[in-house]
């Protein structure tokens, strides 16, 4: 296969224009090859450059490839390990955004009796509103009209100055609609750089690391409470292990994989699966979906059963979705990369006060190292 | 390489007398071989007395405990199978021999459904630190509409003539799994799930396993312990020839076979109630609640931390829930009010456990011993997932109230599992025909006579049951919320003091000690052998948190 052209959007979504293209592959391209080359190793030890992790527009990929999907569950596990029971963790899940961390963020509708009639699923990565934004104002109002509300106006998008609001008021909350992820570590910027880090093998003590845990814990590519993270990283290695040369495929994104509804029942016997449809991106490429049940069928979805249980959350469909993106490697065996052969360190710092300044903290008030390298890696466009 | 051929235990059940006897004297946990999803041997039984050599591209009938040998199915008892493998196969007189024939012999849309899931007890050691590693396929398909209703366990790599073979199969008009196992070219039908709740097989043959009749996974929840997952990759060498096998090439995470099994077992559990309640009376009270004041059967759980990545500086764990209490029926179902949070223990705890105790990892027929915990810390029993789902349709059915499940739970709800005081109520519990609209009042009214009548003290079990019997209606949910609450703020404090964690261990080895006895036990790397002596004195959690020795 050769070298692509270019990344394609997310989904192969066709609301760029001919300069936005350009901007988004610019983005996936600019941000793969900041992953291989990693972070500066005079500030960050043993965990760069990445030479097994490759940018499709510049290297060409082999005949020998494979694909390998890499997928999780859509719950965030964060929660569930922190919860006492199930009926807590759905609460606590629907309540917020940011606590929806596995690259798949969801709103609810309830009717006037609180029952639960639309729950809408989106795992469309931030960069690329922000993309479309910055080339396409006018169709980033269109698309929150079409699938948001018809009452959206420019200015609940974009701040006076014209810079686009991630975090508007229909899209920050669970209850007034889900255009695209907002929780800070759902980027793609995140899935990429973990990809690349992933593809370090580390040989620890003469032994080679293999499993999530101990994987992530010296790798430090995420957080080892998320799904997603350590899954996406074992995945990777993996590959790497077999000294292959590995990607993400195009059009990287994060996406749908699939809706499971065993052991769910509708009222009227018909299949609860048929209620699940999918709004944007191609075929292969989901990133948006509704649960909802025409209104001519006579119930909603809070009489929908999961196990018996009505559906009561949002959160309950969570469970039994699978998130997934797609790696790819070739060249299988001709890596001479030699392992790393400690964890991912971070040199020692001289921690001054005047080292700190207001951007030293980002906007969800995360602390920021001052090192730009350690820094909180912020996917944002500028 | 291992040889795959021949070392799968689980075929026990299909040995003559004498290999099981032999297998009997050489180890003692191998009688009660068998697998995680299908279980369908049990090493008590062959094919009888007078039996004789099945013959090939058959299908025979041997219910354990009620059939003295294998025999013919007759065309008529054929005709009453109504699952996917008897109609696609059996019916037509197709009998696969390997389980790539049988999946290749499914209707295309089957094919499409299909799922396939891997487990082994020794997937996470080190390849070549151990011989046979037990590696299974569980395989799920959709075949007669759009809900998984074939279940297939197979021996993953190996000659697949030789390896195990067995199938649970959903009949839709019958409403129950049918269990069959292949034997060599032949096929065998084990029985259906009501032959797992009548007394003469059951535990017995592949009930032994299928407890109550419904499939199993006895580590359904995450991390799935042993299970290929999204929380761990089953480790294989990397000349393994099974990495070229075309069935591991598509195998997904276990994280989604847990919701195929809870819905399969709500499935049963619907079909059973509906059956024995149609004419407004139980006919075997006792057997129903059982599930309530018994333990049938059990689920493990664990922390889901890789015991070996855990170090001084790591952060505190999570021990799981059910060890604490049986949080699923009590909040979920029952929906008692709580604050609690999950009680974390710290790390150094943890550690100093492992080797205070003398953990380690030990297959005696191997050989095979390793020093440490399971791959994920702290596996233990909880209250099974099949005996909480009868609970819970059976008060959203109105069967039993909420009431009367949260005050036979409350009981003794520190003990989720095998608690001796929820079970001595089971005497109150009739065993004759009782209508449905009047069984919760007829125990209720037992056990309260009995406190009356014998003067039983407040903390005996029925004085306790009676005790929450009294509490208001509108105010049972809040009250005992609030004392489960406070049972877990004292947990939480206890598991901070070295005495405190070091009680739980014991106890949780008391726990593991139980499961080893049952039948469901069935690989001796399922669990962890410690230096904590297996004549102790069985142990019980109170309400303060604190662990006593059961009188």
């Amino acid at each position: 296969m050769p070298t692509l052209d270019a990344y394609a959007p997310p989904g192969n979504l066709d609301d760029l224009d001919d300069f936005g293209r350009k901007a988004w592959n610019t983005f996936i391209s600019n941000t793969v090859d900041e992953a291989i080359q990693g972070p500066d190793p005079q500030q960050v030890l043993n965990d760069s450059p990445r030479l097994q992790f490759y940018n499709l527009t510049r290297t060409n990929t082999d005949t020998d490839v494979r694909h390998a999907p890499i997928k999780w569950t859509a719950f965030p596990r964060v929660i569930k390990i922190t919860s006492i029971s199930d009926l807590q963790r759905w609460q606590r899940a629907d309540a917020s955004r940011d606590v929806q961390d596995e690259y798949c963020e969801w709103s609810v509708i309830r009717d006037g009796a609180g029952k639960i009639t639309q729950v809408t699923f989106t795992s469309e990565g931030p960069e690329y509103w922000e993309i479309l934004a910055q080339t396409n104002p006018g169709k980033v109002l269109e698309l929150y009209q079409k699938f948001i509300s018809p009452d959206a106006r420019k200015e609940d998008l974009f701040s006076p100055s014209g810079r686009y609001e991630p975090r508007n008021k229909w899209n920050n909350s669970t209850s007034h609609g889900a255009m695209h992820l907002i929780q800070p570590n759902n980027t793609l910027g995140a899935e990429i750089e973990l990809a690349a880090a992933a593809t370090i093998r580390r040989v620890i003590n003469g032994q080679e690391l293999t499993t999530e845990q101990e994987l992530i814990a010296c790798s430090k590519y995420g957080a080892p409470e998320r799904n997603s993270d350590p899954h996406i990283g074992a995945g990777v290695n993996a590959l790497a292990r077999q000294k292959a040369d590995i990607s993400l495929a195009d059009p990287v994104g994060l996406y749908f994989d699939d809706l499971s509804t065993d052991g769910w029942e509708t009222p009227d016997g018909s299949d609860p699966k048929s209620y699940w449809t999918y709004l944007r991106g191609d075929s292969e490429h989901r990133v948006r979906a509704v649960y909802e049940v025409p209104p001519d069928k006579g119930f909603g979805v809070g009489d929908i059963t999961i196990g018996g249980r009505t559906i009561e959350f949002g959160a309950q469909i969570a469970d039994f979705i699978t998130i997934r993106l797609t790696g790819i490697a070739c060249r299988f065996g001709d890596s001479t990369v030699p392992p790393q052969i400690a964890c991912k360190e971070f040199s020692a710092v001289d921690m001054r006060e005047e080292s700190f300044n207001a951007a030293a903290f980002s906007s969800s008030g995360r602390f920021l190292d001052p090192r730009p390298t350690l820094s909180y890696r912020s996917s944002r466009v500028s | 390489m291992p040889d795959h051929a021949h070392l799968r235990r689980a075929t026990a059940w299909m040995r003559r007398s004498a290999d099981v006897d032999a297998t009997r004297s050489s180890a003692a946990l191998d009688d009660t071989s068998g697998h995680a999803l299908l279980g369908l041997e049990g090493a008590d039984d062959d094919f009888g007395p007078g039996s004789t050599a099945l013959e090939p591209g058959r299908l025979y009938r041997r219910v354990s405990g009620t059939d003295d040998h294998a025999r013919p199915v007759s065309d008529e008892e054929l005709a009453g199978l109504g699952d996917p493998m008897a109609v696609e196969f059996f019916r037509v007189g197709t009998f696969p021999t390997t389980v790539q024939e049988l999946l290749s012999n499914l209707p295309a849309t089957a094919a499409a459904s299909r799922k396939v899931y891997l487990v082994s007890e020794a997937g996470q050691i080190p390849p070549g630190a151990i011989g046979e590693r037990d590696m299974r396929f569980a395989i799920t398909a959709a075949v007669g509409g759009s809900q998984v209703d074939l279940l297939i366990s197979a021996q993953a790599g190996g000659d697949p003539k030789q390896g195990f073979l067995q199938v649970a199969a959903w009949d839709p008009g019958e409403k129950v799994f049918n269990f069959y196992a292949r034997f060599e070219s032949s096929w065998v039908w084990a029985g259906n799930s009501w032959h797992a709740l009548e007394p003469d097989s059951r535990g017995k043959g592949c009930f032994d396993s299928h407890v109550n009749g419904s499939v199993v996974m006895k580590e359904l929840r995450i991390p799935w312990i042993n299970w290929q997952s999204e929380r761990a990759t089953i480790r294989l060498a990397e000349d393994d020839p099974l990495r070229h096998d075309p069935l591991f090439q598509q195998v997904t995470g276990a994280q989604r076979l847990e919701l195929t099994v809870r819905s399969l077992i709500t499935r049963w559990t619907a079909a059973r109630l509906t059956a024995i309640t149609a004419n407004g009376v139980v006919n075997h009270p006792d057997r129903l609640l059982r599930h309530l004041f018994t333990s049938t059967t059990i689920n493990l759980a664990s922390t889901d931390r890789q015991s070996s990545n855990i170090t001084a500086d790591s952060p505190d764990l999570t021990l799981p829930t059910g060890f604490w209490l049986n949080q699923d029926v009590l909040f979920d179902d029952l929906r008692l009010s709580t604050q609690a949070a999950p009680p974390r223990a710290p790390a150094t705890r943890y550690l100093a456990g492992l080797s205070r105790f003398g953990f380690h990892l030990e297959e005696k027929h191997s050989g095979f011993s390793q020093p440490g915990d399971t791959f994920f810390a702290f596996v233990v029993p909880e209250a099974a997932h099949e005996d909480n789902e009868v609970v819970r349709q059976a008060v959203r059915t109105g069967l039993i109230s909420a009431k009367f499940a949260a005050c036979v739970l409350m009981v003794d709800f520190p003990n989720p599992v095998c608690s001796p005081a929820r079970s001595h109520l089971m005497q109150y519990v009739p065993t004759m025909p009782t209508k449905t609209v009047k069984l919760c009042d007829k125990v209720a009214k037992a056990i309260l006579d009995a406190v009356r009548a014998k003067d039983l003290p407040a903390d005996s079990p029925e004085g306790r049951f009676a005790a929450c019997w009294q509490e208001p209606d509108d105010a049972w949910r809040t009250v005992f919320g609030q004392r489960v609450d406070a049972y877990l703020r004292a947990v939480t404090q206890q598991i901070q003091t070295a005495s405190g964690f070091d009680d739980y261990v014991r106890l949780a080895e008391f726990r593991r000690r139980q499961f080893r006895l049952m039948k469901l036990n069935e690989f001796e790397l399922t669990l962890p052998v410690t230096n904590i002596s297996s004549s102790a004195p069985p142990l019980a959690m109170r309400e303060d948190a604190t662990v006593a020795e059961l009188s």
